[in-house]
C-alpha cells in the first residue's frame, strides 16, 4: 500500500511538471533565439527577470525588451517571468541565472525590498545587474550597475500639475493606487503629494491591485461612502482608471463632467477611453526603453562607466484630440 | 412560581439551539459588520432608485452584487469539501472561462445575444472539461485531491494565459454586459442567478438522496462503497459542479468590467471560497455540509471586503483587518472554544439552581 501511494504522488509531481514545463515552453517558444543565428562576433548572453503577463503596459515592456536583445544584435536573451508576481520565484530565477554564468542580467523586480543578498551574489560573480523599470528599497547604488525607467515622481506631479489647473477653487479626490510595497506605487505617492495644490483635498487612497475589477468594484463603495461628492480620481493605472469609469457610469454620473478620471501609464485602451472622453488625463509611462538596456548593457560589459539612473522621456495626454492623433502609432 | 422557573429555561434552550448552528457566529458577524458601517452613516443600508439609471442602488445591492461570484464557488467548493476533498483550482478556473468568452466575443466581434450565449456555453464547457479532469485524476486515478487541483490551478492559469496570448482582453457586448451590471425588478441579475443555481443545488443535493451519499463519501469512504455507493460518479460529478460554478464565477466577474486580466481575474478567489465555507460551518476534514452557511459565508466576505472600504481603512492595514476578523470567527466556531462556552454556562446554571435550592 504504502509504495503505491508514494508512487501515485510521485506521479503527480511528475505530472506538474510536466505540464508546467510544457505550458512554459508554449509561452515562450518564440522568444528562443536561433543558437545557430550568430555570424561572427561571441553571442553575449543576458538573463531577464521580468515580471511577466500584468497589464497592457508591462507586455508591451517586455516585448520591447526581448525584440531589442534579439540574435540579430548578438545577444542570447534568458526571459524568466515570475509566477504571477511572487518575488520567491524571480529570487530563484536570478541565482539561477549567476549559477549559469550570464554575462548580463536584466530585472523588473516585482517587489521592492529584499534584493541585496542577491544583488550581492551577482556582484561577487562580476556580472552587472541593470534594473529596468522598478527599483530596488533601499535604493543603494553600489549593488547595480544602472537603473533604467522613466521618471514616477516627475510623471505623476505633472498629473497633479493638470489637476491643479483643472480645479482652481479646489475639488474633493481619491487615489486608486497598486499594492502597497511597490517602489513605483511609492514614487507614484510622492510624485503626486508633492505637486497637488492644499485645496484638493484628499478623501481616501485604497489599493485596487492594478485591477480593472477591483478598481470598479473599490471606486463603487467609494463614491457611495462620500455620497458622490467626488470630482478627481488619481488611478495610479490605466486599467484602474478604467475600472473606476465604469463605476462612474454604473452610479449614473458622466466621466470627464462629473468625476474627472488621471490615469498613468498610456495604453492603447486608456487613449481609447481618452478620445472617447471617458478618461480626462493619461500620463504617458514609456515602456519603450529596449535600446537604452543594450547600450547600458554594452557599455558595463565593456568596462565603462554608466549613469547610475537613466531616465526615459515620457509624454502627457490631456484632451481627446490628442489621443486621437496619438492612437494610430501607439505600439501597446 | 413554576411558570418563571420554566421560562428562562425555554429561553436558553433556544439560545443554545441556536449557539448549536454552526454559522451563528458567521451572521453575528455579518450583523456586526452591518453595525460598523451605519455607525459612519445612518443611511447606509437605505436603497434608493437611482434617478439616472432607473435601477435600485445602494450598498446592500453592491453587496449581493459582490457576494455572487463568491457564492458560485464557495457552494461548489462546498461539495468538494464534503468528500473529504478541495478545489484550488476553483481561481484558475474562473479566468480560463473569462478567457475563453472574452476572446470568442473580442473575435467574432459582433455585440449580439447569440454570440452572448455561444461564450457563455463556450465558458461553461471548458470549466465541466477542465473538472472533470479534475474529476478522473481524484477518482479513478487515486491522486490526492490537493495534488490534482493545484496541478490544475498551476495549469489553468498558464491555460488562460495562452488563450488571451498572455493580454488582457477586452470585448463589447451589451447582452453578456447585462449579466453582471443589468437588473431583474430592481435586483442585480448576479445575484438573481446565483440564488436561482443555489437553489437548484440544493434541491437536487437535500431533496434526493445525493447529499447523504456525498456526505458518507467524506465520513467513510470504504464503509460508503461497501453500503453500495460508488464513490467514482459522484466524485466526478462534484468536480465538475465545482469547475462549472467556477465558471459562472469567472462570467460574473469577468462581465462586470467587460475584461478579462489573465493575472487578477480570479487570483486568490480559492482562499475566498474556502475561507466561504469554514465559516459558514463545513468542516475541511469532509463529511457534514450546509449551504446555507457557505452562502452566508460568502456575504459575510463580501460585506467584508465592502465594509474595509467603505471605513477607509488604509490599503496596507486590509489584509489584517480581513485576518483578524475571519480569525475571531472561525476561533469562535471551533468545537473546542464552544465547548468552553458551554461548560462555563452550565457552571451558572448549575450554581443558579443552587441558589434557588438554598
Amino acid at each position: 500500500m504504502a509504495p503505491t501511494q508514494r508512487f501515485r504522488a510521485f506521479t503527480g509531481l511528475a505530472l506538474a511538471g510536466a505540464l508546467a514545463l510544457s505550458l512554459a515552453a508554449c509561452s515562450s517558444g518564440s522568444d528562443e533565439p536561433a543558437a545557430s543565428g550568430d555570424d561572427g562576433g561571441e553571442v553575449t548572453t543576458v538573463g531577464f527577470v521580468a515580471v511577466g503577463p500584468e497589464g497592457g503596459w508591462r507586455t508591451a515592456n517586455e516585448q520591447n525588451i526581448q525584440d531589442a536583445f534579439s540574435a540579430e544584435n548578438g545577444f542570447d536573451l534568458k526571459y524568466a517571468p515570475s509566477s504571477n508576481g511572487d518575488q520567491n520565484s524571480q529570487i530563484t530565477a536570478f541565482t539561477s541565472f549567476i549559477d549559469e554564468g550570464v554575462d548580463a542580467i536584466l530585472l523588473s523586480a516585482t517587489e521592492a525590498t529584499g534584493w541585496e543578498d542577491v544583488l550581492a551574489r551577482a556582484q561577487e560573480a562580476e556580472i552587472p545587474v541593470v534594473l529596468l523599470d522598478r527599483g530596488i528599497e533601499p535604493d543603494d547604488e553600489s549593488l547595480y550597475t544602472s537603473r533604467i525607467a522613466p521618471d514616477n515622481v516627475g510623471i505623476s506631479a505633472s498629473a497633479a500639475e493638470w489637476a491643479n489647473e483643472q480645479f482652481p477653487d479646489g475639488a474633493n479626490y481619491v487615489v486608486l493606487e497598486g499594492p502597497p510595497g511597490l517602489s513605483v506605487v511609492n514614487d507614484r505617492n510622492k510624485g503626486w503629494d508633492e505637486a497637488v495644490a492644499d485645496n484638493l483635498t484628499k478623501l481616501e487612497s485604497q489599493s485596487a491591485n492594478w485591477s480593472t475589477e477591483e478598481a470598479k468594484s473599490v471606486f463603487e463603495t467609494m463614491l457611495k461612502a462620500n455620497g458622490n461628492d467626488i470630482q478627481l480620481v488619481f488611478a495610479q493605472n490605466d486599467e484602474m482608471g478604467l475600472g473606476a469609469a465604469l463605476a462612474v457610469e454604473e452610479a449614473g454620473l458622466t466621466p470627464g463632467t462629473d468625476v474627472k478620471i488621471i490615469t498613468i501609464d498610456g495604453t492603447q485602451a486608456a487613449l481609447e477611453a481618452l478620445a472617447a472622453g471617458r478618461l480626462s488625463f493619461v500620463a504617458e509611462y514609456n515602456p519603450l526603453f529596449g535600446e537604452d538596456a543594450i547600450e547600458v548593457v554594452n557599455a558595463a560589459l565593456e568596462g565603462e562607466d554608466v549613469e547610475s539612473s537613466i531616465v526615459v522621456p515620457s509624454t502627457t495626454f490631456d484632451s481627446p484630440e490628442a489621443a486621437t492623433a496619438a492612437l494610430p502609432e501607439r505600439q501597446y | 412560581m413554576s411558570a418563571s422557573g420554566t421560562r428562562p429555561s425555554a429561553a436558553v434552550q433556544f439560545v443554545t439551539r441556536l449557539f448549536h448552528q454552526p454559522y451563528v457566529w458567521a451572521i453575528v458577524a455579518l450583523l456586526l459588520l452591518l453595525v460598523v458601517n451605519l455607525t459612519k452613516n445612518p443611511a447606509y443600508l437605505g436603497v434608493s432608485v437611482n434617478a439616472a439609471t432607473g435601477n435600485l442602488s445602494g450598498n446592500v445591492i453592491d453587496i449581493l452584487r459582490a457576494s455572487a461570484p463568491i457564492m458560485m464557488i464557495a457552494v461548489g467548493m462546498t461539495l468538494v469539501i464534503a468528500t473529504r476533498g478541495i478545489d484550488l483550482s476553483v481561481g484558475s478556473v474562473m479566468a480560463v472561462a473569462g478567457a475563453v468568452s472574452m476572446e470568442f466575443m473580442n473575435t467574432t466581434g459582433t455585440g449580439s445575444f447569440g454570440t452572448a450565449a455561444v461564450a457563455v456555453l463556450l465558458a461553461l464547457g471548458i470549466s465541466a472539461l477542465l473538472g472533470t479532469l479534475n474529476g478522473i485524476l481524484v477518482s479513478i486515478v487515486g491522486l490526492q485531491p490537493f495534488i490534482t487541483t493545484l496541478v490544475m490551478m498551476l495549469a489553468g492559469r498558464g491555460l488562460a494565459k495562452v488563450i488571451t496570448s498572455g493580454q488582457n482582453t477586452s470585448a463589447t457586448n451589451e447582452p453578456f454586459r447585462w449579466i453582471a451590471n443589468g437588473t431583474v425588478l430592481g435586483f442585480p441579475v448576479v445575484f438573481v442567478i446565483a440564488v436561482l443555481i443555489v437553489a437548484i443545488l440544493a434541491v437536487l443535493v437535500r431533496r434526493t438522496a445525493l447529499g447523504l451519499m456525498i456526505e458518507s463519501i467524506g465520513i467513510n469512504p470504504k464503509a460508503a462503497r461497501m453500503a453500495g455507493i460508488r464513490p467514482v460518479g459522484i466524485l466526478i460529478s462534484v468536480y465538475i459542479v465545482s469547475a462549472v460554478l467556477a465558471g459562472v464565477a469567472g462570467i460574473f466577474s469577468t462581465a462586470s468590467v467587460m475584461t478579462v486580466e489573465v493575472s487578477k481575474t480570479g487570483m486568490t478567489a480559492e482562499m475566498d471560497a474556502i475561507l466561504a465555507v469554514v465559516i459558514g460551518g463545513t468542516s475541511l476534514a469532509g463529511g457534514k455540509f450546509s449551504l446555507t452557511g457557505s452562502v452566508i459565508g460568502a456575504l459575510l466576505i463580501a460585506t467584508l471586503d465592502k465594509t474595509i472600504v467603505y471605513m477607509s481603512i488604509p490599503s496596507s492595514a486590509t489584509p489584517a483587518f480581513k485576518a483578524v476578523v475571519i480569525v475571531i470567527i472561525c476561533l469562535l466556531q471551533s468545537p473546542r472554544v464552544r465547548s468552553m462556552f458551554n461548560r462555563r454556562k452550565t457552571r451558572v446554571t448549575s450554581t443558579r439552581k443552587e441558589a434557588v435550592s438554598a
